[in-house]
C-alpha cells in the first residue's frame, strides 16, 4: 500500500492558502515584521499570521464572541483547507478561503453535511501537533488570575489543553474517527504526518489530515529570548553571520491517502519517514547531528531511495548556529559531495514551532507536485569550514522526484519525511 | 502479533531509590515534580531489562505536560516584566521533557514521541508501541504517562465545577507516573499480554470486546475507568492498565479496561494471563 498525498493547506507570515503563500516566496517576500499580536518589551523580528483573531474567526464564520484559542483558528483554517482540497475541485493551488464553521466546542455537534469529513465512505481521522495550545489566552487569564484567584475569565483557559485545539479542528472539520496530538517541541508536525502514514498502514484509517498549529504568544517569545537565540535581525539560515531565529507563527496540514481510494491524481506520495533521538542535550544538538543524521537515512531507507535521488532538501535551517552546523554536517556526511540542493524557508515564515513540520511538509509536496526550488532568503556566505551553499533562487518547473524535509525540536526529536512524484 | 508487558513501575510506589535511578544530583535538582516523577518511573522500568536488551522505542503520554514549570515562567514573565529570565522552566516546560530526558540518560538515538490528548494520550502511546513492534521490528518499546496537579489547577477546577477534583495533598501539588514495557517476547516475569487496543466508532460492549478476541468473559475482570463522571485526571487510563495488571492471575485469566471520556471515543483494552 503507498501513502498518496491528496491534499495541502497552510496559513502563515508568508500568506494564507498555498497560492499566496507560493507567490510571496515566487517575489522573494517574507511575512516578517514587529510583533503587534500583544505588547512586549522585545523588540525583535517575527513572522506573524496577518490576520486578526477576529479576521481568522470571519474567516471561519465563527461567532466573534465564541472564545477560541489563535493556536485552534490557525489549525482550524489550514486543516479545513487541506481537507476541502482533498475533496474538492483542486485547481492546483487553493486560495485560503474557508468553509462555514459548524462545529460547536464538542463531538456532538459535528456535523457531516457538505464540506465535512463524512458521507464518501472514507474513514477519516486528525492528527494535529501544537507545542502551546491554548497559551496565548491562558497568558490573558493567568495575569489577572495572579492578582486574584478569582480573577480571569474561565473561558480563557478551559482551551489551555494542547488536545483541546485539535477537538476543535475536528468538529471543524466533521471529523468522527481517530484523533489524536502530538507535542514533540519543533519537530511535532512531522510527527504527526508519520503517525497519519503509520496508522493508514495498519487499516485503522483510510485518510488523515495531518500537521500542525501554533499561535505566536508571549510564553514562547520570551522562552526562546531567554535562551539567547533570537536575531535582533531577519534570519539567516546557513549563512555565516547568522544569529539566531525568527518566530513565526501558523498552521500546515496535509491530507494523506491510501492509494486505492484515490478517485484522481495525487500532488505525491509520502515514501519515507523516520523519527530519531539525537541523545545529546537538551535544547542543542550535537556537533556532527547525529540524531538528524539517524532520521535521514532511517527515511531513506524506508523509501529504498538512494541518497543521490534526492533532488531537493528543506532543511529545518532556523538560523541558529547551532542547528544550522549541526544540521548541515548531518547532511553532507550522509550525501557527500553529491548534496542535493537544499534552502530553509524560515526566512519566510519565521519558526512556526510545532507547525513547522507541517508548513513545510506542504511546501515540500508543492516543490514535487510543481518542480520549485525554494530560495534561502538572506544567505550571503558559507559556514566557516566547509559549510554547504544553499539555494538562492526561487525556480519552477524542474524535474523533482523527491524532496526530503527535516523537523528538529528541542528534547533532541529528529524527524525526516520523503515525498516522491512515484 | 502479540505483546508482552515486561516491566511496570509507578512513581508512586518505586522499589529502587530515587538517587540511585536518576544519580546526578544536579540533573534531579532542576527537575520539576513531575519530571522527576516521570524520569523515574522510566528508568525503573529500564533497569528491569535483562543484560544485553535494549529499549527501541520511547513514548510519552500527558495530559497538560509539566504544568508548575509552565507556569513559573509565565510568573516570571509578569512579575519581571519580561526581563532577565531564567531558562529553565521553559525549556521543562516542553511537553516532550521526560521523554527527552529519559533518551539522554539511556543514551537512546531511537524513536521518541509525545502525545497530548488530554486524558486519551495513553492509548495513542500504547497504539504506536503495538505499531512499533509490528511495522518497525521493535522488541521492547518503553509507554508511559505523567501528569501533575497544582495549586492553580485545583482552584481553576473548582471554579469550572465541571469536575470534581482528585484527592489533594496538603500543598496542593501531586504528580503520578506510570511506566511500562511492551515487549514482542515474553520474558521470565512477564506481567501479562496485551491482547488488543480497540477505538470503536460504533461502540463495543465489553463482553464483545472480550469475545472478539476469544477471550473467556467468565474469568475475565472489568475495570471501568469513567472519566466523564469520575475524577479529572489525564493518567487515569494508564493508572487502569497498572491495575489492570495486578489484577491478573489466580482465577482472573483476563481483564478489560473500558476507558470512557466525555464527549469524546471510548476505548477498549484487553489483557490477558500468560
Amino acid at each position: 500500500m503507498r501513502i498518496a498525498i491528496t491534499g495541502a493547506g497552510i496559513i502563515c507570515a508568508a500568506g494564507n492558502g498555498t497560492e499566496q503563500t507560493l507567490e510571496s516566496i515566487r517575489l522573494l517576500r517574507s511575512g516578517v515584521g514587529k510583533v503587534t499580536l500583544f505588547p512586549t518589551e522585545h523588540d525583535v523580528p517575527v513572522c506573524e499570521v496577518k490576520y486578526s483573531n477576529h479576521a481568522l474567526k470571519r474567516l471561519l464564520k465563527i461567532p466573534a464572541g465564541q472564545h477560541v484559542s489563535r493556536t485552534a483558528l490557525l489549525g482550524m483554517v489550514a486543516a479545513r483547507q487541506a481537507l476541502d482540497d482533498a475533496q474538492g475541485g483542486r485547481t492546483g493551488e487553493n486560495s485560503g478561503e474557508a468553509g462555514e464553521w459548524r462545529g460547536g466546542s464538542g463531538r456532538s455537534g459535528r456535523n457531516n453535511g457538505n464540506g465535512s469529513a463524512g458521507g464518501n465512505g472514507l474513514r477519516t481521522g486528525l492528527i494535529s501537533a501544537t507545542s502551546v495550545g491554548g497559551m496565548d489566552l491562558t497568558e490573558d487569564f493567568y495575569r489577572e488570575f495572579l492578582a486574584c484567584d478569582s480573577g480571569g475569565r474561565l473561558r480563557d483557559v478551559v482551551g489551555h489543553a494542547c488536545g483541546d485545539s485539535t477537538e476543535k479542528i475536528a468538529a471543524c472539520c466533521g471529523i468522527d474517527g481517530f484523533t489524536s496530538t502530538i507535542s514533540t517541541a519543533c519537530s511535532s508536525a512531522a510527527n504527526a504526518i508519520i503517525l497519519g502514514a503509520q496508522l493508514i498502514r495498519r487499516g485503522i484509517l483510510d485518510r488523515v489530515i495531518a500537521g500542525g498549529t501554533d499561535a505566536l504568544c508571549r510564553f514562547t517569545l520570551n522562552g526562546f529570548k531567554s535562551l539567547m537565540i533570537l536575531d535582533g535581525e531577519h534570519c539567516r539560515p546557513f549563512d555565516d553571520s547568522r544569529a539566531g531565529l525568527n518566530l513565526g507563527e501558523g498552521a500546515g496540514y496535509v491530507v494523506l491517502q491510501r492509494d486505492d481510494t484515490l478517485d484522481r491524481e495525487p500532488y505525491c506520495y509520502l515514501t519515507g519517514y523516520a523519527n530519531a533521538n539525537d541523545a545529546f542535550h537538551q535544547t542543542a544538538s550535537s556537533e556532527n547531528g547525529e540524531g538528524a543524521y539517524l532520521a535521514m537515512r532511517e527515511a531513506l531507507e524506508k523509501s529504498g531511495l538512494e541518497p543521490r535521488e534526492i533532488d531537493y532538501i528543506n532543511a529545518h535551517g532556523t538560523g541558529t548556529s547551532n542547528n544550522d552546523a549541526s544540521e548541515a554536517a548531518a547532511i553532507v556526511r550522509l550525501f557527500g559531495s553529491g548534496t542535493p540542493r537544499f534552502s530553509s524557508t524560515k526566512p519566510f515564515t519565521g519558526h512556526t514551532l510545532a507547525a513547522a513540520g507541517g508548513i513545510e511538509a506542504v511546501l515540500a509536496v508543492l516543490a514535487v507536485a510543481k518542480g520549485i526550488i525554494y530560495p534561502n532568503l538572506n544567505f550571503k556566505t558559507p559556514m566557516r569550514g566547509t559549510g554547504p551553499v544553499p539555494e538562492t533562487a526561487y525556480r519552477e518547473g524542474e524535474k523533482i522526484g523527491n524532496v526530503l524535509s527535516n523537523s528538529f525540536g528541542f528534547g533532541g526529536n529528529n524527524s525526516t519525511l520523503i515525498f516522491s512524484a512515484r | 502479533m502479540a505483546y508482552y508487558i515486561n516491566a511496570a513501575a509507578a512513581s508512586g510506589e518505586l522499589q529502587t531509590g530515587i538517587n540511585e535511578l536518576i544519580p546526578a544530583p544536579d540533573l534531579r535538582r532542576r527537575m520539576s515534580r513531575v519530571v522527576k516523577a516521570g524520569v523515574a518511573a522510566a528508568m525503573e522500568c529500564v533497569a528491569k531489562m535483562p543484560e544485553g536488551e535494549e529499549i527501541s522505542a520511547i513514548i510519552t503520554a500527558t495530559g497538560l505536560g509539566c504544568l508548575a514549570d509552565s507556569e513559573k515562567f509565565l510568573r516570571n514573565i509578569i512579575e519581571n516584566d519580561e526581563r532577565l529570565l531564567n531558562p529553565t522552566p521553559f525549556i521543562q516546560s516542553t511537553f516532550n521533557t521526560v521523554g527527552a530526558q529519559v533518551a539522554l540518560l539511556t543514551g537512546n538515538h531511537g524513536y521518541n514521541m509525545t502525545y497530548s490528548h488530554g486524558g486519551q494520550g495513553f492509548e495513542s502511546a500504547m497504539l504506536d508501541a503495538m505499531i512499533r513492534i509490528d511495522e518497525n521490528g521493535a522488541k521492547n518499546v518503553l509507554v508511559g504517562a505523567f501528569d501533575e496537579r497544582t495549586p492553580t489547577l485545583r482552584r481553576i477546577m473548582e471554579r469550572t465545577k465541571v469536575r470534581k477534583y482528585a484527592p489533594q495533598t496538603e500543598t496542593g501539588e501531586s504528580e503520578e507516573a506510570y511506566f511500562f514495557i511492551i515487549s514482542a517476547e515474553p520474558r521470565e516475569n512477564c506481567l501479562g499480554e496485551l491482547v488488543s487496543l480497540e477505538f470503536p466508532q460504533a461502540g463495543m460492549t465489553e463482553t464483545e470486546a472480550l469475545s472478539a478476541h476469544g477471550l473467556d468473559v467468565e474469568t475475565a475482570v472489568v475495570i471501568r475507568n469513567d472519566q466523564a463522571a469520575g475524577c479529572f485526571s489525564c493518567t487515569a487510563s494508564a493508572q487502569a492498565f497498572m491495575q489492570g495488571l495486578g489484577k491478573l492471575g489466580g482465577a482472573v485469566r483476563n481483564v478489560v479496561i473500558h476507558n470512557r471520556y466525555t464527549g469524546g471515543m471510548s476505548t477498549l483494552i484487553t489483557l490477558k494471563c500468560l
